[in-house]
């Protein structure tokens, strides 16, 4: 083979595998968690900074000190690589201000852009931080004095060496994603007000994705400069961002191997094709194409195949044979045909894992002059309540009462203006909602709330609480660590799937399936978060009557087991079934309290309900 | 109150109306009957599909069954533009108003479709039904009480002389006194000069008492209907509130 | 001094480009990436029209006029079909971001990458109040205050004005109203794209020597101005271009030219992670 193209060939494994890299860590970011961030090219531009501020010599002494430049510690090979990684995962840290909950996706990615447009103005305007515009040069590579870094064989082992390092990569990324921690992590991606409702800190997962992304990018950042020596603002636009996110978009955003297709098809062939392009009379055409080519992919992509070429993977998790094409009834009167399965035999207490609880029937959650003003307007007013263990409570009022932010409020997805909530005798006005849950406090929605890209089975399970699988060192442990815990707790799942007959569905798209059904996984899915206190919010909402009474009759049992359960509905024939006692809101006040039969009897609240 | 307020009503029917969000029926074979000069009220326990229903006249939710006439103009599924150039107006119970606009300007908007040279006549009209809003003209709407906004709410419809108007929950949290004032004052009197007058209320009692007709939903079917003094004595009107309204 | 004179110039072109961009997200509820690119392509064609004879401030409206034309067709065949598709508003922003890169670098791979400038004279130099402007800059203040003006007047007291606010509050109401909304929303595409186009041109004016890729970073400060004054507000936007046109010439002054910006981004940064509603919006407004 001709020298040149020998040469060429190391070049190309060098930057596929730095491209691969890069990719895999963005697509860990967005593809994963969920977390869209714009800047991520100053991540590994600070892997390559850092790599080399700290294997250059101090910056007055080396070359006749014509750049300046911070740190120049000298250091051999690897640390001027750990410590580019240490660096990438130090600059995520700032940034959790703007991924924290409630800032919009959107306005967040373009703080993210913001920042990476402003730190290359900082860094290509304050030079002796890295030498400015003229960026950084002669940058040492790996052994230089003993191996000589023009020599062929040099520049392959290189390759090789950045090629075993993405291939690392790919299965320490693959560690966490496949993990139960990954499916937090996918959990909030499609649905973070749920994935906190359920006991997901986001703040401490979206630190992780940024952290661990930040690692990576920047791993790739040192390996790349180690192989061309120069460094500089021009090189890490914020537009280069966007050319990573075109790859990961192409190749399939939620799929590692896509990552690195995305990698190969886009910043690797974009950049080499190039080169064999013959130089035209505009010398700044081909480059602006690129650009065009770049943006077209995304819009194209986007809107015809917005999955990409390698869709995210469906994980089964069942032992059963591949259960994905099961037809899924049409809504409406097919939710009357649910059958459910050995539902009363179930051992709500082992499968759940309720423990034993002694149903005493003491307060178990209560409020104290709750209220809820919006811009003047009272919502609730003064509400105090207590909720007795080991009863299912019904909260019921007119349209406007304020049931459903009364609720909000006691499970904490909404905050108070005033008043407080105590749980087992503990104030948890302050506690965030993910905290709530994790002391047992749990809530389902009224709306359509599943995990879409997960299957039924990951829903149920993501559930499940103090997985010793659902934490970074858990998953960084490995499957032998949390391997037969989950499988248990999947086995669990199914066992109560099984039970509401649904055990078909399990590796099915829980966003594909019907109205009842969907419903049916939310409370199994609540269920398995192992509540002491179960709020839910018109579970029974445009289910068929049959089916309802059916679930009506597995809560009565989970109470009688000491469960407790707060119920906001409207259907009134539940409430006389299964909830005693009931509460009844009416313009934000609570206006009586009782069994439906003394209730229908007490004309305030006929009144309420006729009157107003 | 001015008797040029609204035009003559015209008739609003629906005949095997089914209707419903995603192709889902949230209510079926919906028949209803609305006349000029009465007022007809659709009551009914929560989850009925009341709302459902009177967006589905307007435009907001989709017909998948059945038809919706005004006059004789088939208006089943013409987009809300549409329903209000017929001279249908509706109210929808929250989001009633434009909160970041003025008082006045809510109501000039409410006179979109009118004429330039109208919109301060007309202005003038509405306001001598809703008198207290003359203070609070400059005002945004977004800072009104409760009962201001339902009242401005019912001005800027007021602005189009509709010969129907449609109103879903109009008293919803609103002070009692208050709601009464609106339904047995103004809502009454609207039916009253001529317009036909289609309401969904909560307040079932005090709707019955301002009503001519009174249909009541469960289960997203009507199952009740009747001229109210015969409702309240029907035993089954109360249960179908208090005692479990679903029936299949 | 003289800062303040270069400032009011710079908040005077970041207001209208500002108004324009906050109008899209007002209405559409997409943060419209593109508008940089737009601004620049508009420059450019007013920058042909120019050196083939036409006078500058002729040339100025076929400027306005692209800005116009190209903005409502990115409405109406990028952002409209998206949006349909229920997709999450990243999404939609990521599109943005590619129409930004295929409008900049188009027109690149067209002109090349070369300065131009249009052939105007600065005019004679005024020395008012400690300031000193060109003539070029008087007009250019004259004009865009002119506009601004032309803007409050169709917010408050027009029935199309009316109509978009409306819109932006409370669409479904508006349609109840009998206020044709697509039509509304187009035609505020046509309006603040044409901001946006006067916007670009005058800045290439105002700048001297531009090329391709001169407003990529624009965008920066019209975001601060934005979220400073509250997204979708259009008075909200004109209080902050002024603040930050203000800040960033008068910091100038005081600190190295090079990060004049640097205010911008701190501002936008902050206003993000702690206010994002804007000074005078609150949590419910967004």
């Amino acid at each position: 083979m001709p020298s040149a193209y020998a040469f060429y060939l190391a070049t190309v494994l060098v930057y596929g595998a730095v491209d691969a890299m890069a990719c895999l860590a963005l697509n860990f970011e967005f593809g994963f968690a969920g977390v869209s961030n714009f800047g991520f090219i100053i991540f590994q531009s600070i892997g390559a900074y850092a790599a080399a501020v700290l294997s250059m010599p101090a910056a007055a002494t080396s070359n006749g000190g014509f750049q300046s430049y911070v740190l120049g510690w000298n250091l051999p090979w690897p640390l001027p690589w750990i410590g580019a990684a240490l660096a990438g995962g130090l600059l995520a840290l700032p940034f959790v201000f703007l991924v924290g909950k409630r800032l919009r996706g959107d306005f967040a990615a373009v703080g993210l852009l913001v920042s990476a447009v402003l730190l290359n103005v900082l860094v290509k305007n304050y030079v002796p931080l890295f030498n400015g515009d003229a960026g950084i040069s002669i940058v040492p590579a790996p052994f230089q004095s003993i191996w000589n870094p023009q020599a062929l064989g040099y520049q392959f082992a290189y390759g090789a060496a950045a090629i075993v390092l993405t291939v690392g990569v790919y299965f320490w990324l693959k560690r966490i994603t496949e993990s139960p921690y990954g499916r937090s992590l996918r959990a909030m991606r499609d649905n973070d007000i749920v994935a906190d409702s359920l006991g997901k800190n986001l703040r401490l997962q979206r630190t992780v994705a940024l952290v661990v992304g930040g690692m990576v990018a920047a791993l790739s950042g040192a390996i790349l400069v180690g192989f061309i020596s120069l460094w500089a603002p021009g090189a890490w636009g914020y537009a280069e961002t966007i050319v990573l996110f075109a790859a990961i978009i192409l190749g399939g955003a939620g799929n590692h191997k896509g990552a690195i297709l995305g990698a190969l098809l886009v910043p690797l062939t974009f950049e080499e094709v190039t080169r064999f392009i013959p130089p035209l009379a505009n010398p700044a055409l081909v480059p602006a194409l690129q650009w065009v080519a770049i943006g077209l992919l995304i819009i194209l992509f986007l809107w015809f195949r917005p999955n990409g070429i390698l869709p995210e993977r469906r994980r089964i998790l069942s032992a059963k044979a591949s259960t994905e094409n099961v037809p899924v009834p049409k809504d409406g009167d097919s939710d009357a045909l649910i059958k459910l399965g050995n539902l009363d035999e179930l051992n709500f207490r082992e499968l759940l894992r309720l423990g034993e609880v002694a149903n005493d029937q003491r307060v178990i959650l209560s409020t104290q002059g709750l209220t809820k003003s919006f811009h003047g307007v009272t919502v609730v007013s003064d509400v105090s309540i207590a909720v007795h263990q080991g009863r299912v409570t019904g909260l019921i009022g007119p349209n406007g009462a304020g049931k459903s932010t009364t609720l909000a409020m006691l499970a904490g997805t909404l905050p108070s203006t005033s008043g407080q909530i105590f749980f087992e005798g503990r104030d948890i006005s302050g506690l965030a909602s993910n905290q709530r849950a994790n002391l047992g406090l749990v809530r389902t929605f009224q709306l359509a709330s599943e995990f879409k890209k997960l299957t039924v089975l990951e829903n149920l399970v993501s559930a499940i609480p103090n997985q010793s699988g659902d934490s970074f060192w858990g998953a960084m442990r490995g499957r032998r660590f949390w391997g037969s815990e989950d499988k248990q707790n999947i086995e669990r799942a199914m066992e109560l799937l099984g039970g509401f007959g649904l055990e078909q569905y399990a590796d099915a798209y829980a966003g594909g399936l019907s109205g009842g059904q969907r419903r049916l996984v939310e409370i199994m899915r609540a269920l398995l978060a192992e509540p002491k206190v179960l709020l839910l919010d018109e579970p029974m909402a445009g289910v068929h009557p049959n089916l309802a009474h059916k679930i009506g009759d597995q809560l009565t049992r989970l109470a009688e087991g000491g469960m407790t359960i707060l119920m906001v509905e409207h259907e009134l024939s539940i409430m006389d079934a299964f909830c005693d006692p009931v509460i009844v809101l009416a313009e934000g006040k609570v206006l009586a309290q009782g069994t439906m039969a003394e209730l229908r009897a007490n004309s305030d609240v006929v009144e309420a309900y006729l009157v107003g | 109150m001015s008797a040029e307020l609204s035009q003559k009503g015209l008739v609003l029917t629906t005949a095997n109306l089914s209707a419903g969000y995603d192709g889902r029926a949230i209510v079926s074979e919906i028949a209803v009957e609305a006349t000029p000069g009465k007022v007809v009220s659709i009551v009914g326990p929560n989850g009925s599909g009341k709302s459902t229903l009177l967006k589905s006249l307007v435009g907001v939710v989709r017909v998948l069954e059945g038809t919706v006439s005004v006059g004789d103009q088939d208006v089943t599924n013409l987009p809300p533009e549409e329903i209000a150039k017929i001279g249908v107006g509706y109210v929808p119970q929250i989001d009633d108003v434009f909160p970041p606009l003025s008082v006045k300007e809510n109501l000039e908007i409410g006179g979109y479709l009118l004429n330039r040279k109208e919109i301060p006549d007309r202005i003038d009209t509405v306001l001598d039904v809703f008198p207290k809003l003359k203070n609070m003209l400059t005002r945004k709407a977004g800072k009104l009480s409760g009962g201001e906004r339902k009242m401005l709410a019912m001005g800027r419809v007021l602005m189009l002389s509709p010969s129907v108007l449609v109103l879903d929950e109009p008293t919803a949290n609103l002070a009692p006194m208050v709601a009464t004032q609106l339904l047995e004052e103004y809502i009454r009197g609207f039916a009253d000069h001529g317009s036909t007058v289609l309401l969904v209320e909560q307040r079932a009692k005090a709707a019955l008492r301002i009503s001519d007709w009174t249909y009541v939903l469960g289960g997203g079917r009507v199952v009740l209907s009747g001229a109210p003094k015969d409702l309240e004595q029907n035993p089954l009107f109360v249960e179908s509130f208090l005692g479990g309204g679903a029936r299949h | 001094m003289s800062s303040f004179g270069f400032g009011l110039i710079t908040a005077a072109v970041l207001a209208i480009a500002t108004v324009g961009f906050t109008m899209q997200f007002a209405v559409t509820n997409v943060l419209n990436l593109a508008y940089g690119s737009v601004m620049i392509n508009s420059a450019f064609v007013s920058y042909y029209l120019n050196i083939h004879g036409v006078a500058p401030w002729f040339s100025l409206i076929g400027g306005v006029v692209t800005g116009s034309v190209v903005s409502w067709a990115l409405n109406r065949f990028i952002f409209t079909p998206f949006q349909r598709r229920n997709l999450a508003p990243i999404t939609v922003v990521i599109v943005a971001l590619g129409v930004d890169l295929c409008g900049t670098f188009g027109l690149q791979a067209i002109v090349g990458g070369g300065y131009v400038s249009f052939r105007q004279s600065p005019g004679t130099e005024f020395h008012i109040l400690g300031m000193y402007l060109s003539g070029l800059q008087l007009i250019i203040l004259g004009i865009c205050v002119v506009v601004l003006g032309l803007v409050h007047w169709l917010l408050k007291y027009t029935r199309l004005g009316k109509a978009m606010r409306a819109t932006s509050a409370n669409p479904n109401l508006a349609r109840n109203s009998g206020v044709k909304v697509q039509s509304v929303i187009s035609t505020t595409w046509l309006i603040s794209g044409a901001l946006c186009g006067l916007a670009g041109t005058v800045l290439a004016m105002n700048t001297g020597v531009f090329e391709a890729t001169s407003a990529q970073l624009y965008i920066v400060l019209l975001l601060a101005a934005m979220f400073l004054g509250g997204p979708g507000e259009p008075y909200g936007a004109m209080f902050g271009a002024l603040t930050i046109g203000l800040a960033t010439e008068v910091s100038a002054a005081y600190i190295s030219p090079q990060y004049k910006e640097v205010i911008a981004f701190v501002v936008l940064l902050g206003m993000l992670t702690f206010r994002p509603y804007g000074i005078f919006g609150s949590e419910k407004t967004l």
